[in-house]
C-alpha cells in the first residue's frame, strides 16, 4: 500500500523539482521591513544620510503623534487574501533535495529533520507539507501524513496541479489507513479537478 | 598558587623506652599497625579522590542554545540584528578571514563562520558573503567551503540548566585543545609532569629553598596533579594534614590514571575565576568567558594568559586587573620562548599585544530566565532534573534572540508610558510570541523586568480573557453555514437572563450603548458584548466550549453564560495556544520551546517534530480571520497603525475584563503570532483596556521586527462576493456600499442588486454546489 503512495510522492517529487525552478507569478505574501510606509502617514522628518546604520527601531514617541493620526481607515482598505500558497525559494528546495535523496536510503528521520527546515523557510508553501506527508509515509506514522496533507491541501488555493497531487496523495494515504469511504471522496476530488 | 611540602606518613607513634627485646617486637607491632592504618587511610582516600575524579569528569550541566540563524537568500534580518546575532553567538567585528569574526561595511557581511555539530549533521566552517538589504539577506554567497545555498550559523548559547554547586564547564579534549596550552601549562607550572608519580620532592625542595632565601612565598611546588586534587576540594586551610593528604591522593590519582587523563581533567577543572555565584573552572569555558570565544580558535597571547592566571585567578583578573594581568602574560609568553615552544619573535609580537579580553564576559547568568523557565518545564516532561544537571546534555530551543530582544524592548519602552505614578508601578506585563506556522515559541516575557527571574506571568498567570473569547464564539457559528455568515444581522440590544434560581444576569456592551441590527463581522471587530452573548447562546455554550476545546483549551470552561464574554481563565502562553489554529486556518499546531535534545556526544536522545491537527473547518476559521483583519484596520485595534506600516496586514483580537484588571491583545501576521497581557499582580483595577493597554506593548514589538503580512490562501470552499452589507444582496464592485466578503460557497445572499439598486436575480452555476 505505502508503495503506491511512495510512487505517487515520486511524481509530486519531479512536479516540485519543475515548480522551484519556476518564478514566483505575484501573489505571495508581502514583505513589510520594519518601520517601512511609516513616511506615508506623516512628514518625512528630514534624514540624515546614514543608510540604516545600526538603526535602533523606529522609536514611538507620543508627543509626535498627532491627533489627526486616528483617521477612519481609508475605504479602500479591506481585509486581505490570496489564491495560492508561497513559491518555493532556492534555499528550501534544497533542503527538500537532501531530504529527497534521505527517503531513498530509507533515513525518514533525517528527512523530516531537513523539511521541518524547509517548513521554517517557506512555512506557507502547499509543497513542503506534502513532503513531510511523504516522509511520515516512508516512517510508518500515517496519522501524521494525513494531517501534513491536509495542511497543504489548505495552502494549495487554486493551484490545480498542486491540489491534485495533494488529492491524490490523500486518497492514498487514506486507504492506506483503511479508510476507503475518505479515499474514495479524496479521488473524486482529485478527478474533478 | 600553593606551596607544598613533602608529604610524610600521617599517623603518629608513641615512642616508648623500654627493655630491648620488647623494643623491636614493640617497633614491629607498632610499624604493622601504622601500616594498616596507613593502608586504611589509604583505601579511604583513594575512594574519595576517585569517586571525585570520576563524578567531576562527567558532572556536566546541560547547555541551552537558541535558534541557529538560518541565512540564504530571502532570509529575513535587518543589519543591525545580524550584527546583533553574530555578538550574542560570539563572533568578533574583524577582517571577516580568521574563524570567529565577520566584517560589516554598511549592509555588506563577510563571515568567517566556525561551523557546528548539529544533531541532523555537521555544519562545516565557512565563509560567507552576503549583503543585507530592505531587511533581507541578499547576493548569499559561500567565499570558502562547501559550497551550500543555506548556511547555519552555529547557535547562541542562551544558558544553561547548572547543578546546585553552580559550577559550569565547558569540555575540552585533550586532542582538541592547542597543543600550546599544555605545553606552556608544564613550562610554567609543573615541568616534570609526564616524568613524576604525582609530586616531585625535587621541585618542592627547590620551592622551599626559594622560599625560606626570599623569606615569603614566591613559588609553589605543586605538580598539577596536585593541583587538581587540591581543587577538588576547595578549602582554605593550608595544615601540614591538608598537604599530607593531597600528596597521598595525588599519588593514588597517578597510580590510576594515564597522564593524559589527570591533564585533560586538569584542564577542565582548574579554577580560573568567579561570574557572580559562579566559578569558571577549566579553560573552555574560560576561554568562553574572558575572550568569547572558543578555546580551539585563541591565539598564542590568550592562551598565555588563561596559563599565567592559573596561579592566582582573582590576583590576576584581566579585567579588574589588566596590568598585572599583561605583566604576568608577558612572564608567561617569555618563558615559553624560552623552553622553545615559540620563537623569540613570535614571543615578541604576542608581547606587542593587548590582552583581547571581551568586554563583557559571553557567560553572564541566564540571560532569558522565563524562557529558560519554560524550557526546564518541558524538559521536565521527559527528563530527570538529575540528567540535566549533571550530563551535559544540549538542547537545542527555538528561541529567536531578534525577536526576544524586540519584545523585551516592548515592554521596558511601552509600559511606563501607560500610566502614572502608583498605578504606573503596579503594573505587570507578559509576552508570548510565537511562530505562526511552526507553533515554535520565539520570545517569551514574563514581566516588566525580563532579567528578573521571578514570577512567570507568560506561563503562570492565569487571568480571566474576556473578549479574546468572542472568536470562537462566531466560530463556532459560521461553522454553521446555512444559519450564519459575516453579513448576517445579530442583535445588539439589551437583555435579561433569569437563572433557575431566580439570579439575574444583564450584559451590557463595553460603552453601554445598543445599536440594534448590526451585521456579524462589524459585532465581532468592534467587539459588542450584546451580540456576542446572543450569538453565543443562540449556537448552544456546549458548541462554544468544544471549539474551545478542539484549539487547546485544557481546563475547565464555566458552563455559565458570562463564558461568552471570557469568564474563563488562561495565561498567556495557552492563548497564544488557542490562537494558533485561528492564525494557520483550523490547523492546531502545539507550541513548542525545544527542537532536539543530545547527549554532550550529540546522539540524539529526543526530538520535538512539527506537528498539524486540523480542529476546524479552514473555510469557517477563514471567515473568522477576516473579522478579525477588520478588527485591526476598523475596528477596536486600528490604532495598532499609529505605530505599524500600513502595508503590513495583521489580523488580532482586544480583550478587556472588568475595570480594566486584565488588558489582553492576541494577534498575528503573515509570520508571527503574540499575545499581550498588561495587568496588576493584585488583580487590581486600571484605567486600561485591550486596546490602550496590551495593543501599544504588541504593536511595539511588531514594529520592530521585518515580516510579512497576513494575507491566507482562500481555502476550499470559500468564494469572495461583492455585497451590500445592508441590504443583505450581492452587488457590483464599486457600487455603494459595497463590501468584498468571502462566504463558504453557497451561503451568499441569492438576491442581486445593481449599482441603481435595482434587484435582480443570480442564477447559480450548478457546480458551485457541487462539493458543499
Amino acid at each position: 500500500m505505502n508503495k503506491t503512495v511512495i510512487s505517487r510522492a515520486g511524481c509530486l517529487a519531479l512536479m516540485l523539482a519543475l515548480a522551484g525552478c519556476a518564478t514566483a507569478p505575484g501573489g505571495g505574501s508581502i514583505y513589510v521591513p520594519r518601520g517601512a510606509e511609516e513616511r506615508t502617514r506623516a512628514p518625512e522628518p528630514p534624514r540624515t544620510s546614514e543608510p540604516e546604520q545600526d538603526a535602533e527601531p523606529p522609536v514611538w514617541r507620543k508627543s509626535e503623534q498627532p491627533d489627526i493620526r486616528e483617521p477612519e481607515a481609508p475605504a479602500t482598505r479591506s481585509p486581505s487574501y490570496r489564491e495560492s500558497g508561497d513559491e518555493l525559494p532556492a534555499a528550501a528546495v534544497s533542503l527538500i533535495r537532501d531530504a529527497d535523496q534521505r527517503l531513498r536510503q530509507g533515513d525518514s528521520a533525517g528527512a523530516i529533520a531537513r523539511l521541518e527546515r524547509a517548513q521554517r523557510i517557506a512555512p506557507r508553501s502547499a509543497e513542503v507539507y506534502f513532503k513531510l506527508a511523504e516522509a511520515y509515509v516512508e516512517g510508518g506514522n500515517l496519522g501524521a501524513a494525513e494531517q501534513f496533507t491536509l495542511k497543504g491541501l489548505s495552502l494549495a488555493g487554486n493551484d490545480s496541479r498542486m491540489q491534485r497531487s495533494g488529492w491524490l496523495l490523500l486518497a492514498d494515504i487514506r486507504r492506506a489507513r483503511g479508510n476507503v469511504a475518505g479515499a474514495d471522496q479524496a479521488e473524486t476530488r482529485a478527478r474533478a479537478l | 598558587m600553593s606551596k607544598a611540602r613533602s608529604p610524610r606518613k600521617k599517623s603518629s607513634k608513641p615512642q616508648l623506652r623500654r627493655k630491648r627485646a620488647g623494643f623491636w617486637r614493640f617497633l614491629f607491632r607498632a610499624g604493622a599497625v601504622g601500616l594498616v592504618l596507613l593502608a586504611g587511610w589509604m583505601v579511604y582516600l583513594d575512594a574519595v579522590v576517585t569517586s571525585r575524579f570520576e563524578g567531576r569528569r562527567f558532572e556536566v550541566p546541560s547547555r541551552v542554545y537558541a535558534r541557529p540563524l538560518e541565512l540564504y537568500d530571502g532570509a529575513s534580518i535587518s543589519a543591525s540584528g545580524l550584527a546583533r546575532e553574530l555578538a550574542l553567538a560570539g563572533y568578533r567585528a574583524g577582517d571577516g578571514v580568521r574563524v570567529g569574526t565577520y566584517q560589516r561595511n554598511g549592509g555588506r557581511f563577510v563571515i568567517s563562520a566556525r561551523g557546528f555539530r548539529f544533531p541532523d549533521g555537521e555544519e562545516p566552517r565557512r565563509r560567507l558573503s552576503l549583503v543585507v538589504s530592505g531587511d533581507r539577506v541578499q547576493s548569499f554567497s559561500v567565499l570558502a567551503g562547501p559550497d551550500s545555498p543555506i548556511v547555519r550559523l552555529e547557535p547562541a548559547q542562551i544558558g544553561g540548566i547548572y547543578p546546585s554547586h553552580r559550577e559550569d564547564r565547558v569540555l575540552v579534549r585533550l586532542e582538541e585543545v592547542p597543543e600550546l596550552l599544555p605545553k606552556g601549562l608544564m613550562v610554567i607550572e609543573d615541568r616534570q609532569f609526564y616524568e613524576h608519580f604525582g609530586v616531585a620532592p625535587l621541585s618542592i625542595a627547590r620551592a622551599m629553598l626559594v622560599n625560606l632565601k626570599a623569606g615569603h612565598i614566591v613559588q609553589g611546588g605543586s605538580t598539577l596533579t596536585q593541583q587538581l586534587v587540591k581543587n577538588f576540594f576547595l578549602t582554605r586551610d593550608q595544615t601540614l594534614a591538608r598537604k599530607g593528604n593531597e600528596a597521598l591522593m595525588s599519588v593514588l590519582l597517578e597510580w590510576h590514571y594515564e597522564k593524559d587523563d589527570i591533564l585533560e581533567t586538569y584542564l577542565n577543572e582548574v579554577y580560573l575565576g568567579q561570574a557572580g555565584n559562579r566559578s569558571i573552572n577549566g579553560f573552555g569555558l574560560a576561554s568562553q568567558f574572558f575572550f568569547g570565544e572558543p578555546l580551539k580558535d585563541l591565539d598564542v597571547h590568550q592562551l598565555a594568559l588563561l596559563i599565567g592566571m592559573v596561579k592566582g585567578p582573582s590576583y590576576y583578573n584581566p579585567r579588574r586587573q589588566p596590568e598585572r594581568a599583561k605583566t604576568r602574560r608577558d612572564l608567561v609568553l617569555s618563558e615559553m620562548a624560552e623552553a622553545g615552544l615559540i620563537s623569540a619573535e613570535e614571543s615578541a609580537q604576542a608581547i606587542a599585544r593587548p590582552l583581547g579580553v571581551s568586554s563583557r564576559p559571553s557567560y553572564t547568568d541566564n540571560r532569558y530566565p522565563a524562557y529558560i523557565d519554560l524550557v526546564r518545564r518541558h524538559l521536565a516532561r521527559d527528563y530527570r532534573q538529575q540528567d540535566l544537571q549533571s550530563e551535559g546534555l544540549r538542547i537545542f530551543t527555538t528561541l529567536d534572540p531578534a525577536v526576544q530582544n524586540a519584545a523585551e524592548t516592548a515592554i521596558r519602552d511601552t509600559l511606563p508610558r501607560l500610566a502614572r505614578g502608583n498605578a504606573r508601578d503596579a503594573l505587570e506585563a507578559a509576552l508570548v510570541v510565537t511562530a505562526k506556522d511552526t507553533g515554535e515559541v520565539l520570545a517569551l516575557v514574563g514581566g516588566k523586568d525580563p532579567e528578573f527571574a521571578g514570577f512567570n506571568r507568560a506561563v503562570d498567570a492565569s487571568r480571566p480573557i474576556g473578549s479574546l473569547i468572542k472568536p470562537f464564539t462566531y466560530l463556532a457559528a459560521l461553522e454553521q453555514a446555512d444559519r450564519y455568515t459575516l453579513i448576517t444581522p445579530v442583535q445588539d440590544r439589551a437583555f435579561t437572563l433569569e437563572f433557575d434560581d431566580g439570579r439575574l444576569w444583564q450584559p451590557k456592551n463595553f460603552d453601554s450603548k445598543e445599536r440594534g441590527d448590526v451585521p456579524l463581522h462589524l459585532a465581532l471587530s468592534r467587539s459588542y458584548n450584546l451580540p456576542a452573548v446572543r450569538v453565543g447562546l443562540d449556537v448552544g455554550i456546549p458548541q462554544v466550549q468544544q471549539v474551545l476545546r478542539a484549539f487547546g483549551v485544557t481546563t475547565p470552561i464555566s458552563d455559565y453564560p458570562s463564558m461568552l464574554l471570557g469568564a474563563l481563565s488562561l495565561t498567556p502562553a495557552e492563548v497564544a495556544q488557542l490562537y494558533q489554529g485561528l492564525a494557520t486556518s483550523g490547523f492546531n499546531t502545539p507550541l513548542r520551546t525545544i527542537r532536539e535534545v543530545t547527549d554532550a556526544d550529540n546522539a540524539p536522545l529526543s526530538r520535538y517534530s512539527l506537528k498539524v491537527d486540523r480542529v476546524a473547518d479552514p473555510a469557517a476559521v477563514h471567515l473568522v480571520q477576516y473579522a478579525m483583519q477588520e478588527t485591526m484596520q476598523e475596528g477596536t485595534a486600528r490604532s495598532a497603525y499609529n505605530l505599524l506600516p500600513q502595508r503590513l496586514s495583521l489580523a488580532g483580537k482586544t480583550g478587556t475584563t472588568d475595570q480594566g484588571r486584565d488588558a489582553w491583545f492576541a494577534g498575528f501576521s503573515g509570520d508571527l503570532l503574540a499575545v499581550a497581557w498588561v495587568g496588576r499582580d493584585d488583580n487590581g483595577p486600571t484605567a486600561l483596556t485591550g486596546a490602550s493597554g496590551a495593543l501599544p506593548v504588541w504593536s511595539a514589538m511588531m514594529a520592530q521586527l521585518p515580516q510579512h503580512g497576513f494575507s491566507p490562501v482562500m481555502p476550499d470552499g470559500v468564494q469572495y462576493h461583492w455585497v451590500n452589507v445592508q441590504e443583505q444582496v450581492l452587488t457590483g464592485e464599486g457600487c455603494p456600499g459595497a463590501r468584498l466578503v468571502p462566504f463558504i460557497t453557497g451561503s451568499e445572499p441569492r438576491q442581486r442588486m445593481d449599482c441603481e439598486g435595482q434587484f435582480g436575480r443570480q442564477i447559480r452555476s450548478w457546480f458551485e454546489g457541487l462539493f458543499r
